[in-house]
């Protein structure tokens, strides 16, 4: 494996770079160009309808930064990013303990878990609004059954309900990455591992918090930084689970640039809001890109 | 004992985990009138697939799934065919660049497709074929491609390098030995990152959102949430039963092709 001894080593690189080719043209035409294409157009006032507009220089980012709904999707989207991801972590770590163990059925259980991972958001949104629905919901149903609520919440109507709703959501929705990393991982501890810590006369939570999370610690720090980079950029569930209501409360980032683009008309206001997240993003971003450097090279 | 109560207390997170989506199919096979009674049933009294017969008959659903089917497929088949080439590539060949290339793909694989939509957005509009499935199959080009790069590196770095070079030795060439020997080897590879592709593609929204505003041209996602949205009073029973159909290639991938979503997950979702 070693680049020194490798007899396909630069004798075809011509080869290689033919062949990489259509990848490199697709990768300019629909990720470099945009990517330019939207810093540049940040920097001009643009009504959406007719797609004219004027250069105003650095003047969008000015106006962002003064106004009061940027900071207040950022602290939205660090607020759903958070508290989403830390459930998922916590509901994930603990359901693949729970999957490695030997239940009967566990390779039903395994795919009844991983489910809502893979279904489309479309499908998870229609299911958990028809779940939430203030008249004839299940959920308040079982609540006021359960003596738990004296009459029906208005889960997605009213704050911080709304917000609740979308953390709960988003946590099933992608808690099944976390088990699938996990439980690969807990494949590949060796036993004597634990017969060490037992022989230690470690119970079940000392081997948990000796053994287990030390040995998840590199799989986790990678799945966490993946996970807040994908729950950060979440469009998809919070547009329609809430649209970003009641009011903008539960309005992130994306869907700012959403409402700034188609409407409120202004594709320049839009594409400015875009390239300011993806520079908060791009701290997330550096570190796993270095984190990746690192598990390559081991 | 402990086993038994472990066994219950498994089953019971599995099941409330699970409950949404059971709860999708019992209600797209109850009658309309089950639904808003109080106290509301568990198991419908009464079985029926009314509102799977409006669904396909009465509404746009039959061109939406079409429209979906054609869209995916299309994503998938040129996105893992120029991948393929282009991950041997990466992986196998040696020139200036390669390794930036590499990190440049993983970087586009994490971009947010919201700084990218509006640029595309108005790429397809000057181009003329906004509105159209060519332009979603172009966009989706720009998160399927580098996520598909990424999987087929990865389980290409897996296949030994001796391989390859037996069959150099045996005198064929670059090509011959990448036919014969890798294709074959990275074939469950490709399975994995064809069936990514394809969900990832199915379950797209936000493009599809932004792109196409006509029924002629409109994927399942944005399709049925626009059902949602034209109802007078919404119908949940006819939503669900869309939702139910919109999962079913999943639950055959789920049923059938398992293996290959959990090779997938191991090479391209966690390592990194």
């Amino acid at each position: 494996m070693k680049p020194a001894t490798n007899p396909l080593d630069r004798r075809d690189a011509w080869l290689g770079v033919m062949l990489i080719a259509p990848s490199v043209l697709i990768f300019c035409a629909v990720i470099v160009y945009p990517l330019v294409s939207a810093i540049y157009l940040s920097l001009f006032s643009i009504y959406t309808p007719t797609l004219q507009g004027n250069f105003v220089g650095l003047s969008n980012y000015a106006e962002l930064l003064a106004g009061g709904e940027f900071w207040h999707s950022l602290a939205n989207t660090l607020i759903w990013t958070v508290c989403t991801l830390t459930l998922q972590v916590v509901l994930g770590i603990a359901a693949a303990l729970m999957l490695h163990q030997a239940i009967i059925f566990r390779s039903l259980a395994r795919s009844l878990i991983l489910f809502p991972y893979f279904v489309s958001t479309v499908v998870a949104v229609l299911v958990w609004r028809w779940l939430f629905n203030d008249l004839y919901g299940i959920l308040n149903h079982l609540m006021i059954w359960a003596g738990l609520l004296n009459m029906p919440l208005d889960w997605l109507g009213s704050m911080p309900n709304a917000m609740v709703s979308i953390v709960l959501v988003g946590a099933w929705k992608y808690f099944p990455f976390v088990v699938i990393a996990v439980l690969a991982r807990l494949q590949t501890i060796p036993d004597n591992l634990y017969e060490a810590a037992t022989i230690d006369g470690a119970g079940a939570w000392g081997r948990f918090w000796d053994v287990t999370l030390p040995q998840l610690k590199d799989v986790l720090l990678v799945v966490v930084l993946l996970r807040a980079i994908w729950d950060f950029k979440e469009f998809d569930l919070i547009y329609l689970m809430t649209g970003g209501g009641p009011l903008i409360a539960t309005q992130t980032l994306p869907l700012m640039v959403y409402k700034e683009a188609f409407g409120m008309d202004a594709m320049g206001r839009a594409t400015a809001v875009a390239v300011a997240m993806m520079f908060v993003m791009l701290v997330f971003m550096l570190l796993y890109l270095r984190q990746a450097k690192q598990d390559a090279a081991k | 004992m402990r086993r038994v109560l472990f066994n219950l207390m498994a089953w019971t997170i599995v099941l409330v985990t699970a409950f949404p989506l059971l709860w999708m199919v019992l209600t797209s096979i109850k009658p309309q009138f089950e639904l808003f009674r109080m106290p509301p049933t568990f198991w419908p009294e009464q079985i029926t697939f009314e509102h799977y017969a409006r669904l396909l008959w009465e509404t746009p659903f039959l061109t939406y799934m079409r429209n979906s089917l054609v869209l995916s497929f299309s994503t998938t088949v040129l996105v893992v065919a120029v991948a393929t080439l282009g991950a041997h590539s990466l992986v196998r060949f040696r020139y200036p660049g390669r390794e930036r290339l590499a990190q440049l793909v993983l970087f586009t694989y994490l971009l947010p497709s919201v700084v990218l939509i509006l640029p595309l957005y108005l790429l397809m509009v000057w181009l003329g074929i906004a509105n159209s499935l060519l332009s979603l199959v172009i966009a989706y080009t720009s998160f399927a491609l580098p996520y598909a790069l990424w999987l087929l590196r990865s389980f290409m770095q897996g296949i030994p390098d001796d391989l390859e070079s037996a069959a150099l030795v045996d005198g064929a060439t670059r090509m011959e030995a990448f036919v014969d020997v890798i294709l074959p080897q990275a074939l469950p590879g490709i399975i994995s990152t064809c069936l990514f592709t394809f969900i990832l593609s199915w379950n797209e929204y936000l493009y599809a959102l932004v792109l196409v505003n006509t029924d002629e041209a409109r994927p399942l996602t944005t399709g049925v949430m626009s059902m949602l949205v034209s109802a007078f009073n919404i119908e949940w029973s006819l939503l669900m039963a869309a939702s139910v159909m919109m999962s079913v290639p999943l639950i055959i991938i789920f049923a059938f092709l398992q293996k290959y979503l959990t090779r997938g997950f191991g090479a391209g979702g966690v390592k990194g």
